[in-house]
């Protein structure tokens, strides 16, 4: 909120200490002041001065050369201005001034004759008619004439205010007022708060509306006041200075004293002409089809969940957004019915949001209008109305609703508020503190009697009042500790947080680089993943307020995140790299539609450059801690954003668990990236809680084993690891390890044909091998291949 | 004899230092002390000597024999030594030249993400895990937030159905813990929470933060103060200062904003902290007790405090990073500079 500080300095004296230090003080107790604002900040030396001689200028028919006095000296200043005369006082900015948008003035020469500074225009200033009379004049700013020469211009206009911008805390409703704040700051420096003037004068009559409250709910106190003889003109300059210092633009009397009111006290107002009122004020829900033109003349069709204010036969008005067009003030208006209500922030959030139709009264109710402010507001206009004598205030007081809500009452004791806060803060300061803020404090000596004044709606219990001592006691007192009083405790990952990071340690130490892809994804990646209509995965929960469609479902797999990272870094011209993730995958409880989804751990691989190929991609995968301890198959995958002959599915168990290959040339068109490009995922809910049984050690061979190469051709088509299988099934217990050291196509070696070597280690773990058993077994694993795969030896 | 044998050893220990190889000195260690060497030759006219004179002369030539040997011996090592430094010096590579071995790393938020892990790991908080899709009852009312409470407003959380949504603070798990934990409770939960702003310089609509709770007899707004202070001086240095400043959030009362000194300029000001030495690092308070009411956890019995940090605002702080956006882009540039 916007605070003025004169303004401020009405109820609570606060002119003798600097700006700055009241900013830093309000920090202190939860008020962050993120501006002071000067306005006029941007006008640096323009004073007053008088115009003494006006001569036209020899060589320029447009120009003149005045003598004007600027205080202490007697100055030359050339200006093209028509409507100044002798005698006329007028701002001006001297050699070396600056005006508002770091317009700088300096003396020059205009046309051969010296101008030492400038005469200035409203504009020029940055005012307008609402607060200076006579800014708007074709030419230079005429001011009163009684001021004196060599005043600072900023004085004279009013541009010597202090804003703060602070930002408030939204438990804080009551604080959204100059009165407000100036409660917390007398609080804060010790000082008296100076109630604002309620006295008027009401005249009898007895004219009289009905105020009914038809929904309760919404709106828990109405209440109306009329006031007869109206004369809407003009309100006084400080009025005015005040509103547009707050951004608002006065416009007459009537509706200004409302926005006033609603500036200090907080309470929004709304004032109907009440020619246009239709029989007795009912504030009700709005009837299906019923609609109402708004002040601002736009058509509103309403809800009948909205709240409007309604005379017998029409609404007047949205309640706390905005009137109707008809029953606004106007030069005609002679009585006008005053309203000061409270309604449910929620019902006014909710309309004003729907109709997206938003106003100062609707921020105010947002934020929560407490219930002492209907009255403290209402009686401020009536006299503010009476000080202004902008009517007769009559003495009908129509009424509906809660007249005076419980008060609320805290027993607590000094010690339960220490206790919170962890130090020793004497009764009577914590009393000390309490009154300050309004709080009636009963000390039975064993307890402390807290009675809560009303506008504090955020006080329940004595954990808010340990928080209201602690904001002015100071958090510089809080001293740090550790845990004296309280257990122990054994912290730590649990299992599966600790295998998440060894896995991305692993990961790490392949190269790889760690991404962090948005959960929310397009949904046309499953387009550009070639994934079937009807496939699975496309089941995805969609968020019902996506910011786009680019960010509408959350994914059910991530290789369409990590393509568009891919994407991305091709487009850059980063080549090899290897990236992956480890993140949720989220799936529909398809069982339970209204319970929360499966949200899985998932890993996604992508590896791209040139020297990657299928068997890099598998042996990072397929070496992952866990998975190589258990016992998976692989198969070729199906899976339709892989190449049908360069993939793979990791099967657990009958389950595909994972998949990996490079990537399919259509996905790759697709995505907008190269084609050499592998990707992997990995649903690591299937390994992360496989529990390793204990290694229990195998002694270290005592005896001698062999090794011997062997090459083979096979027809292209066989799998070497079908080929291994059966080796090692022939080898039987001799049998301890098989190595590929080549496959070979091409030269010497028959079209469809593949020459394949590779070297078995034979061992007997009990005694040295005799050359039987070797050429026994190697002449069995032979025979296998010949039968099984239609080997033929290589010599 | 005698002058004979000193001038033999004199002309063998000058040739010997001037040898400048091996073979040369093994060539010449054998012209004296092989079998037909010269001083060898000495050797043998002793048996013709007198009786009286051979003990005198084998001592003699003994002697000079221990004599020689050792200067073999010393200069044998010192060519030896010359010989392998040559051979190394050889041998030497341009150690400039990079193998192309792919580095790989964390992502920088996962990197400060683990040094906060630790931290809270080492003081025994254990790591909860909470659902990123939730029910509005745990990432609403059970932390009293109120139906009317502007942040449930549709524009500020994405929904997935009127009931769920995803989660907007990890305050969620708090909640999630407390139902299922008595206290003394320590836990920390970091993870992705998602709120609908657009994304630009200062916001993103998936982030990240770390909640923490602890709840206990006795916990006071002085044990806050004392762990967030630890936590400051581990992510920020050893010289950061906190301070609190009062705040609002409807889970916690009292409630507070933290400021550490600027780790930037060291609460000089400056362009990172706006001039005004500190930075807002996280918002914390004293557990309210609707919350602990709302999981049966008697709070005329156990107090707690909760913090929650913003996971990315701290490490962009921390690394730099003036675009909230650059973190989620992954260009492999960005991510190696944190290898």
């Amino acid at each position: 909120m916007k605070l003025q500080l004169s303004w401020l300095n009405d109820f609570v004296k606060v002119d003798d200490i600097t700006p700055q230090e009241l900013a830093d003080k309000l920090v202190g107790i939860g008020f962050e002041v993120e501006e002071i604002i000067y306005t006029g900040a941007e006008i640096d030396k323009v004073v007053t001065a008088k115009i003494l001689d006006i001569k036209p200028h020899a060589d320029a028919d447009k120009l003149s050369v005045c003598m004007v006095d600027s205080g202490n000296e007697i100055l030359t200043i050339v200006t093209g201005a028509k409507n100044i005369s002798v005698g006329d006082m007028v701002p001006l900015a001297l050699d070396g001034s600056t005006l508002p948008g770091g317009k700088k003035i300096v003396s020059s020469p205009l046309r051969g004759v010296m101008s030492y500074g400038m005469l200035c225009s409203g504009k020029e200033l940055g005012v307008d008619e609402s607060t200076v009379k006579g800014a708007s004049a074709n030419g230079i700013l005429i001011l009163d004439k009684n001021v004196a020469p060599g005043l600072d211009i900023r004085e004279v206009l009013g541009l010597n205010e202090y804003i703060f911008d602070i930002s408030l805390t939204a438990n804080r409703p009551d604080c959204q007022s100059v009165y407000g704040m100036a409660r917390e700051v007398g609080a804060l420096l010790s000082r008296k708060v100076k109630a604002p003037s309620l006295k008027y004068k009401t005249v009898a009559n007895n004219e009289s509306v009905s105020v009914k409250i038809s929904a309760p709910d919404l709106c828990s106190r109405y209440s109306a006041r009329l006031i007869g003889n109206i004369k809407v003109q003009e309100s006084p300059l400080w009025m005015r200075r005040r509103l547009k210092n707050s951004g608002l633009n006065p416009i007459n009397n009537i509706v200004d004293i409302t926005n006033y009111v609603l500036l200090e006290i907080g309470q929004p107002l709304h004032a109907f002409d009440t020619a246009f009122i239709d029989g007795g004020i009912n504030v009700r829900t709005a009837k299906p089809g019923e609609t109402i033109t708004a002040l601002d003349g736009n058509l509103y069709e309403l809800k009948e969940n909205m709240l409007v204010i309604a005379d017998d036969k029409k609404p007047l008005a949205i309640a706390g957004v905005m009137g109707g067009e008809y029953s606004g003030i106007n030069d005609n208006t002679k009585t006008v019915l005053l309203e000061a209500a409270r309604f449910a922030r929620g019902t006014v959030r909710s309309t004003s949001r729907a109709l997206g139709l938003r106003s100062d009264s609707s921020a105010r109710y947002e934020k929560g209008v407490d219930y002492m402010s209907i009255d403290l507001g209402r009686e401020r206009a009536l006299s503010l109305i009476s000080q202004l004598k902008a009517g007769d205030i009559y003495s009908f007081v129509g009424y509906d609703g809660i007249k005076e809500p419980k008060e609320k009452v805290i027993k607590t004791s000094a010690e339960a508020i220490c206790g919170i806060l962890g130090i020793k803060i004497k009764a009577s300061d914590i009393i000390k503190i309490l009154k300050s803020l309004e709080i009636t404090v009963e000390d039975n000596g064993s307890a402390l009697i807290c009675h809560i004044p009303r506008f504090r709606e955020d006080i329940d219990n004595y954990t808010d009042l340990a928080e209201e001592v602690i904001r002015f006691y100071g958090y510089d007192h809080i001293v740090p500790t550790l845990f004296k009083l309280s257990e122990t405790t054994f912290g730590g990952l649990n299992n599966e947080q600790k295998k998440i990071e060894r896995y991305k340690s692993y990961l790490v130490g392949k190269g790889m680089n760690e991404i962090i892809s948005y959960s929310f994804i397009n949904p046309d990646f499953y387009d550009k993943l070639l994934f079937d209509k009807n496939d699975g995965v496309r089941n995805a929960i969609r968020i019902m307020n996506p910011l786009s469609e680019e960010y509408s479902v959350m994914r059910t797999q991530l290789t369409g995140s990590m393509l568009d990272v891919v994407r991305l870094n091709c487009s850059r011209k980063n080549e090899n790299f290897r990236l992956f993730e480890i993140a949720k995958t989220y799936i529909p409880n398809t069982d339970e539609p209204n319970e929360l989804p499966f949200e899985n751990q998932t890993l996604s691989v992508a590896f791209v450059g040139k020297d990657e190929d299928f068997y890099d991609i598998k042996s990072v995968l397929c070496n992952m801690p866990d998975l190589a301890n258990i016992d998976y198959k692989l198969g070729y995958s199906e899976k339709r954003f892989l190449h049908p002959g360069i993939s793979a599915d990791i099967i657990i168990d009958g389950n595909i668990i994972g998949s990996f290959g490079k990537v399919h040339p259509t996905v790759a068109k697709n995505f907008d990236i190269p084609e050499n490009v592998y990707v992997g995922e990995l649903n690591l809910e299937y390994i992360i809680d496989k529990k390793r049984s204990t290694v229990k050690y195998d002694p270290l061979p005592k005896y001698p084993g062999v090794a011997r190469d062997i090459a083979v051709t096979v027809k292209a088509d066989y799998l070497v690891g079908d080929m291994f299988d059966s080796v090692k099934c022939a080898a039987g217990e001799l049998f301890e390890s098989i190595e590929l050291f080549d496959v070979y196509t091409g030269e010497q070696i028959e079209k469809g044909f593949k020459s394949v070597a590779f070297s078995v280690k034979l061992r007997n773990k009990e005694k040295t091998l005799t050359e039987t058993e070797i050429t026994d077994t190697m002449k069995a694993i032979i025979e296998v291949l010949e039968k099984d795969f239609g080997a033929k030896l290589r010599s | 004899m005698e002058e004979k044998i000193r001038q033999l050893t004199e002309r063998v220990e000058s040739s010997v230092l001037s040898c400048a190889d091996m073979r040369t000195l093994n060539d010449l260690k054998v012209g004296v002390l092989g079998k037909s060497g010269e001083l060898t030759a000495i050797l043998r006219n002793i048996k013709d000597l007198p009786p009286e004179q051979k003990p005198a002369a084998g001592k003699i030539v003994n002697e000079a024999r221990v004599k020689l040997e050792k200067i073999f011996a010393e200069r044998g090592k010192a060519l030896e030594e010359k010989e392998l430094n040559e051979k190394l010096a050889s041998e030497k590579i341009d150690i400039t030249i990079d193998k192309n071995v792919l580095k790989g790393g964390l992502h920088p938020l996962n990197i400060v993400r683990n040094k906060i892990v630790d931290f809270f790991v080492s003081l025994g908080f254990i790591v909860a895990d909470s659902p990123e899709i939730e029910k509005n009852y745990y990432n609403f009312e059970a932390l009293n937030i109120p139906e009317d409470h502007p942040a449930r407003e549709i524009q500020d959380t994405f929904f997935v159905t009127k009931d769920i949504c995803l989660r907007s603070q990890t305050s969620t798990g708090q909640i999630r813990m407390m139902e299922k934990v008595k206290p003394p409770i320590k836990m920390i939960s970091p993870g992705r929470v998602y709120r609908s702003d657009n994304p630009d310089a200062t916001h993103s609509p998936m982030f990240h933060q770390i909640e923490g709770l602890v709840v206990d007899k006795n916990i006071t707004m002085c044990d806050l103060k004392g762990i967030l202070e630890l936590f400051a001086k581990e992510i920020f240095g050893e010289s950061t200062k906190i301070r609190f400043r009062p705040s609002y959030f409807p889970f916690t009362e009292p409630s507070i904003e933290v400021d550490a000194t600027c780790s930037h300029c060291h609460g000089a000001g400056c362009r990172v902290c706006k001039g005004t030495g500190w930075i807002e690092i996280l918002g914390a308070g004293i557990v309210n007790r609707n919350v602990l009411k709302n999981c049966s956890i008697d709070p005329d019995v156990y107090t707690g405090f909760a913090f929650g940090a913003g996971m990315d605002r701290i490490t962009n702080i921390f690394h730099g990073i003036t675009d909230a956006r650059v973190p989620f882009e992954n260009d492999v540039r960005f991510l190696k500079q944190f290898n």
